[in-house]
């Protein structure tokens, strides 16, 4: 009797273990605030983008125009309207760039020398720990030696995941705020908070915190208005053709054509290795 | 009396050396190799393997139980180490001291797994390469394990100072 139950307790335990397993691996998580795996949706899905697809720059500005359009009319308020304005003549001003084989690049987004031997791009996500983790650390540094240096063109990439509950409105708030000029304050103070609006949703108090009330309005409008969705919606489709499988990912360009994709946090000291050997 | 060399005993030993030692070879597997592989040349897999680590070393500093020098060693040592148990699980030999070996760390898996799941902490469990949150089915995973592990290990004892009538050497005949 006791050997027929230490046998089916030892049997049970091994399914449990092997069903675990194979359940922890195929399905992601769904718990908000920590994971960072794209799950397996259809939106998710690896997508190739075809080339016809992929909008230029000036179609991209006739897209966000053509946006921005109904929302006004929508509206109909004079607050609304303005927005809609000050958005597409800060759109026609940074409209999208290629830079070093590298396209539909927001320069609002993006941190030094156009001639950079190395172009990097970073998809991250405002709600994903490891994204924080390498924004804080590894990306300061890449900032301080490679990118002042122009030796590296940085481009951040939104991939806001939908299992993130606040990551999308992160998003919009960073895209607005780049939008003024304040993109690396606004990005720093997002992660840094990250635990605090995760667990409230009060990112809009978060980026206010280190905006000047006028600069804040400013931002505010460009949210409200939407106009600037199309570009973050942009990045998330240039990531679902990378395939980005989870956040943070970084692709590395050089100027003969070659990529390398990291994937997951990476420290500075071993991202080093790679940049030096790269940076020419 | 035994009836046949594949007793309860032995087949709890063999469920733990197959399940246990491919599980553990597969996590050390994945920590190293996953998420980067880059295979263009020997700089870039050194890149890959290295990237690797200091991903899991990320994964075991949330944990926020170890100093930068712990988390250094578990990330660097731990992936190799598992593999190597895992190798020596399956092949069996010396079956007590890695078994011992397997269940020690299985318990301090599911040690600091349930502390963090206690505590709220909003991690991933850096259990194998890829991301995935610890919840209470992590916890339930790696008890399950180290249940195995446990009754794995005292079965192994136990075959060494009892062994099965089949497999016991046979007594010298007098001559």
């Amino acid at each position: 009797m006791s050997r027929r139950f230490i046998l089916a307790a030892a049997v049970t335990l091994a399914l449990i273990s092997l069903v675990t397993l194979t359940r922890g691996h195929l399905v992601s998580a769904s718990r908000e605030g920590t994971a960072s795996t794209v799950p397996n949706s259809s939106e998710s899905s690896r997508v190739s983008i075809p080339e016809a697809s992929i909008t230029t720059s000036a179609s991209l500005s006739e897209t966000v125009s053509t946006l921005a359009a109904p929302t006004t009319q929508k509206s109909g308020a004079k607050k609304s309207s303005t927005a809609a304005s000050s958005a597409k003549a800060a759109l026609a001003a940074q409209a999208p760039i290629t830079v070093n084989g590298v396209a539909n690049i927001d320069p609002t987004k993006a941190f030094g020398s156009k001639n950079a031997s190395v172009t990097m791009e970073i998809f991250s996500d405002f709600q994903c720990p490891a994204c924080k983790q390498l924004f804080t650390t590894t990306t300061q540094r890449v900032i301080d030696n490679y990118v002042n240096n122009n030796k590296v063109y940085l481009i951040h990439r939104d991939f806001p995941l939908p299992m993130h509950a606040y990551s999308r409105v992160a998003a919009s708030y960073s895209r607005a705020a780049a939008h003024i000029g304040k993109c690396e304050s606004v990005e720093l103070a997002l992660f840094q908070n990250q635990e605090k609006w995760e667990m409230t949703g009060d990112v809009k108090g978060t980026v206010a915190a280190v905006l000047t009330p006028a600069e804040m309005k400013k931002v505010q409008e460009l949210v409200d208005g939407k106009t600037l969705e199309p570009l973050v919606e942009k990045d998330k489709q240039l990531g679902q053709a990378v395939p980005v499988n989870q956040t943070p990912t970084m692709i590395i360009h050089t100027r003969d054509g070659q990529s390398y994709p990291v994937v997951g946090f990476v420290s500075y000291d071993v991202l080093k290795t790679l940049l030096d050997q790269l940076v020419k | 009396m035994q009836s046949a060399p594949f007793n309860l005993r032995r087949l709890v030993i063999w469920l733990g050396r197959i399940a246990l030692g491919g599980i553990f070879i597969y996590a050390g597997y994945s920590k190293i190799f996953a998420p980067n592989l880059m295979l263009q040349s020997y700089f870039t897999l050194k890149f890959s393997i290295l990237a690797n680590f200091s991903n899991f070393g990320n994964q075991v500093r949330s944990y926020q139980l170890l100093p930068e020098a712990g988390v250094y060693f578990v990330a660097h040592f731990l992936p190799p180490a598992e593999i190597l148990l895992g190798l020596l699980l399956l092949v069996g030999w010396r079956l007590r001291v890695w078994a011992s070996i397997v269940t020690l760390i299985l318990l301090g898996f599911i040690t600091v797994v349930t502390r963090a799941y206690l505590l709220g902490l909003q991690i991933d469990c850096g259990c194998f390469g890829k991301p995935e949150p610890l919840t209470g089915f992590t916890v339930l995973r790696d008890g399950a394990l180290f249940l195995l592990a446990v009754l794995m290990t005292i079965f192994a004892f136990q075959e060494a100072r009892n062994p099965h009538p089949w497999s016991a050497p046979t007594p010298e005949q007098p001559s």
